[in-house]
């Protein structure tokens, strides 16, 4: 479904993503992991169309992204959540989720109908999904840090994806919150039949939910394959748990 | 579909000022009747801005080209051309909205700071044309005693066609505010790379709305016109287009009704300032003052939230 | 002056020369207003405002003292320091107080730093055009490249590059100019090795408006002082700085010479529409370069 082959980036003399390359199977739950700095959410950026890659392809569905802007590729069908929570902080909660849901249903430019009457059912819908009902009335910048995550995800979830990108979803949740997180993540997978890209610190989070893992080391994909592959290669042991030395 | 779009209770409000404003002018002097009419012109504008700054967080500096531009090509046609009223009415607004198109997808490729000065600038080329262009424009004096058909020329016959051309107006903003066009703007407003994220063409979104708002700015000139019979390179020039934007933010500009209130507190305060001093602009600097450190809300703004806070506590009180 | 006299080299080289001059003064003007804007990232619109107190404090100076070449003199130093106390008094009350809000609330307060200041110089010197006379070695002209050129245009020729020289030191071989230059480019890395950001603010502040009443006190023999000064310089600074790249005393040079000099040569080839020439070269160069021509400091 996707892949993303031998790209790269700079900025201005750092090298942050240096040749990696990346396969999404239909279906598959897949994680990158490295350590900070190593790249991961530029690779992000350079998938969903916020930076531009100085060499390399990202292609999706068999069609080359790398120079689309940002929201055609949403558009082609794949939608992100953010690192630090990226959402509309003097909306509600409701209306933060419609807005996406309006923009998938090409209904974002309807000037004289009330919106509060439109995507209704898809809205609560998703909030309940991820749990966010009853606080629907409240503004989103009021909420609490695991329930911005949560709108975080909510929003994404609007453009009725195919492929959903999370950048570190469990970011700063303590061990029950990662936990429900990651239940709802696979819920999601498979109740919606989305494919999932996801990168994260925490490794047990990883090797227990992935079914593929890229390893991206400063900026250089050191491997990819299955949970027993990745925890059994020598190399990943050096560059990653180890060692210091670049590889 | 408008019913849905209004709450009760303040349908009801709004209906109740209509009605005080419909039978006002005969009981009040003329000169209070000029006044409300310059009030309505200038909520307009206000509501025009507000439209692209308030809802849709871009810092259109210099919205007062578009309402002179408007102004300017009524009087152009209605003194330099025989056509009809309304053609030269209409052309007002259209006038206005090309310009805001053309101006407003040069300056949309760029962020905040960068849109606001290239604006100023396209802006002030607007103005040092109008302002030199003696044979045309009448430049510095601008042009005065334009005809307009007697029922609208009177006093109580300007103050009348301004305010049903207002109300329309606002109504009309009102149903884009609330309309999936401005929850997106909204949106923009408050975070424009999720916009993107989302699958929104943030610069087209913001183009149809600045194309809106200065539509809106050349009605609002149009008016202006009607009820001052003149024109003046003043409402091309910056100074007064920061005034409408302190407008907005005296009312408040994350509310909807915000920027009518400042406008109708500026130009109250205008006039009976001017009336004891020639000091305006010291008091106009000093209030501005006082709104960035007491009431960056503005003041319907604070007045919402006072209001809005004891709502919900009667809510929660009565439901336990 | 119809076109066929224009084309003269007379002609020609001597409004270089002036644009050139006048080019100086918006340069000296743009500077203070880039740099304030380079490190506090606001424009100040009271910027102008600052200037007209610079000519107005000129005017009144050189009278105390005189009003003789020597009066004119001491005018030309003490004004710009009467221009940056007004400037500190007003950033140590009030302004200091709002940087910790969002930039636009800083842009509306020089707006209405703006209008209060303008109304203060109508209530303390009256709405009445003054003048002051240059010092007579300044005064008349002379003759280059057979055509008059005023003696005072010279003596601005030869300020505005060492008013750029000791700019250029004071930001790039004093600490404090080190400091300010920092705090443009990144004010928390700053803040957070002890440096006290609030104070560089003012320093910043403070320096730039002594640069705007400079140029307010050398521009003061060359026109009539008067009040709408404020109003037809900010707008001349600010689009300077723009096209220039913000933040960016080169790029401020750069801007002053593209605006002196197509305002002097606007009115040799259309007089009438002299004052558009320096707005259409703006669109022309923010529609090639909208960030401005040189980097900007952020």
């Amino acid at each position: 479904m996707l892949r993303v082959e031998k790209i790269h980036k700079s900025f201005d003399d750092f090298k942050a993503v240096n040749g990696a390359n990346l396969t999404v199977e239909k279906g598959e739950l897949v994680a990158v992991i490295g350590p900070n700095g190593a790249g991961k959410t530029t690779l992000f950026n350079l998938i969903t169309g916020q930076l531009k890659a100085d060499q390399g392809k990202v292609i999706f569905n068999e069609e080359d992204i790398s120079s689309l802007p940002p929201y055609k590729i949403c558009k082609r069908g794949i939608a992100r959540s953010f690192q630090i929570a990226n959402i509309f902080p003097r909306l509600t909660v409701f209306r933060n989720v419609q807005v996406s849901v309006l923009s998938q249903q090409e209904k974002s430019r309807k000037l004289f109908y009330p919106a509060e009457k439109l995507a209704v059912e898809e809205t609560n819908r998703i909030l309940e999904s991820v749990g966010l009902s009853d606080r629907a009335g409240n503004i989103a910048g009021s909420l609490a840090h695991g329930d911005q995550r949560a709108l975080e995800i909510a929003i994404a979830l609007g453009n009725k994806p195919e492929l959903l990108i999370l950048d570190e979803p469990t970011a700063g949740m303590s061990p029950e919150e990662t936990a429900a997180t990651i239940e709802l993540i696979k819920r999601l997978a498979d109740s919606r039949e989305l494919t999932i890209l996801f990168c994260e610190h925490d490794m047990e989070v990883v090797f227990s939910a992935a079914q593929s893992i890229m390893v991206l080391h400063q900026g250089l994909t050191i491997i990819q394959g299955e949970p027993d592959q990745v925890r059994n290669s020598s190399q990943v042991q050096e560059c990653y748990l180890g060692g210091a030395e670049p590889c | 579909m408008f019913k849905d779009a209004f709450s009760l209770k303040s349908l009801i409000l709004t209906g109740a000022i209509f009605f005080v404003l419909l039978i006002l002018p005969p009981i009040i002097p003329r000169f209070y009747t000029y006044i409300l009419a310059v009030i309505f012109v200038t909520a307009l504008v206000a509501m025009s801005l507000n439209m692209v700054v308030g809802h849709g967080g871009l810092f259109q500096f210099h919205h007062g080209a578009f309402y002179g531009v408007g102004a300017y090509t009524v009087a152009l046609m209605l003194t330099k051309t025989s056509l009809p009223i309304w053609a030269c009415f209409v052309a007002g607004p259209i006038m206005a909205a090309l310009v805001g198109l053309l101006i407003g997808a040069f300056c949309v490729r760029l962020t905040r700071l960068y849109f606001g000065m290239l604006q100023i600038s396209l802006g002030s080329l607007i103005w040092a044309i109008a302002f030199r262009w003696y044979s045309l424009t009448g430049g510095d004096d601008g042009m005065h005693g334009i005809s307009m058909p007697p029922i609208i020329s009177s006093s109580n016959g300007a103050y009348y066609f301004a305010l049903i051309i207002m109300a329309i107006c606002i109504t009309v903003i009102y149903l884009i505010f609330k309309s999936p066009f401005g929850a997106t703007l909204q949106a923009i407003r408050d975070n424009p790379d999720r916009c993107e994220a989302i699958g929104i063409n943030v610069r087209r979104h913001q183009l149809i709305a600045i194309v809106i708002a200065t539509f809106f700015a050349g009605i609002a000139g149009v008016l202006f016109v009607v009820v001052e019979g003149s024109v003046f390179p003043d409402l091309l020039f910056w100074v007064f287009s920061l005034e409408i934007f302190i407008m907005c933010l005296l009312g408040g500009w994350f509310t909807f009704a915000g920027p009518i209130l400042g406008a109708a507190i500026m130009v109250s305060l205008k006039t009976f300032v001017g009336i004891y001093t020639e000091y305006w602009t010291l008091i106009l600097g000093i209030i501005l003052i006082l709104l960035i450190f007491f009431l960056p809300e503005g003041v319907w703004g604070y007045i919402l939230e006072k209001f809005g806070s004891r709502h919900k506590e009667a809510i929660e009180k009565g439901s336990k | 002056m119809d076109i066929g006299q224009a084309f003269t080299f007379s002609a020609l080289g001597s409004q270089f020369l002036v644009g050139l001059s006048r080019a100086m003064i918006l340069f000296i003007v743009s500077a203070g207003m880039s740099f304030v804007l380079g490190v506090l990232r606001v424009p100040n619109i009271a910027h102008g405002s600052l200037y007209m107190i610079g000519a107005f404090s000129a005017f009144s100076l050189s009278n105390l003292l005189g009003g003789g070449s020597g009066g004119f003199w001491l005018a030309l130093i003490l004004a710009p320091f009467v221009v940056a106390l007004v400037a500190l008094v007003a950033e140590r009350s009030l302004f200091c107080h709002l940087y910790e809000r969002e930039h636009l609330m800083l842009l509306l307060f020089t707006f209405a730093l703006m209008l209060i200041l303008g109304d203060l110089v109508k209530i303390f010197w009256g709405a009445d055009y003054r003048s002051i006379m240059a010092p007579d070695v300044l005064q008349g002209s002379v003759s280059i490249l057979g055509a008059p050129f005023p003696r005072y245009n010279l003596f601005l020729l030869i300020v505005g590059p060492w008013v750029g020289v000791g700019l250029w030191f004071f930001s790039n071989k004093t600490k404090i100019g080190k400091i300010a230059r920092a705090a443009a480019v990144d004010r928390e890395m700053v803040g957070a090795i002890g440096v006290n950001v609030s104070w560089v603010f003012a320093f910043a502040f403070v320096l730039g408006c002594f640069l705007a009443g400079l140029g307010g006190a050398l521009v003061s023999p060359m026109v009539s002082v008067s009040i709408g000064m404020d109003h037809d310089i900010i707008m001349e600074a600010f689009l300077i700085v723009t096209i220039g790249g913000l933040g960016n005393m080169w790029g401020a040079l750069v801007g002053s010479l593209i605006f002196g000099l197509t305002q002097s040569y606007g009115v040799l080839f259309w007089p009438q529409f002299a004052i558009v020439f320096p707005y259409i070269a703006v669109v022309i160069v923010l529609t090639w370069r909208p960030r401005g021509m040189l980097k900007s400091v952020w």
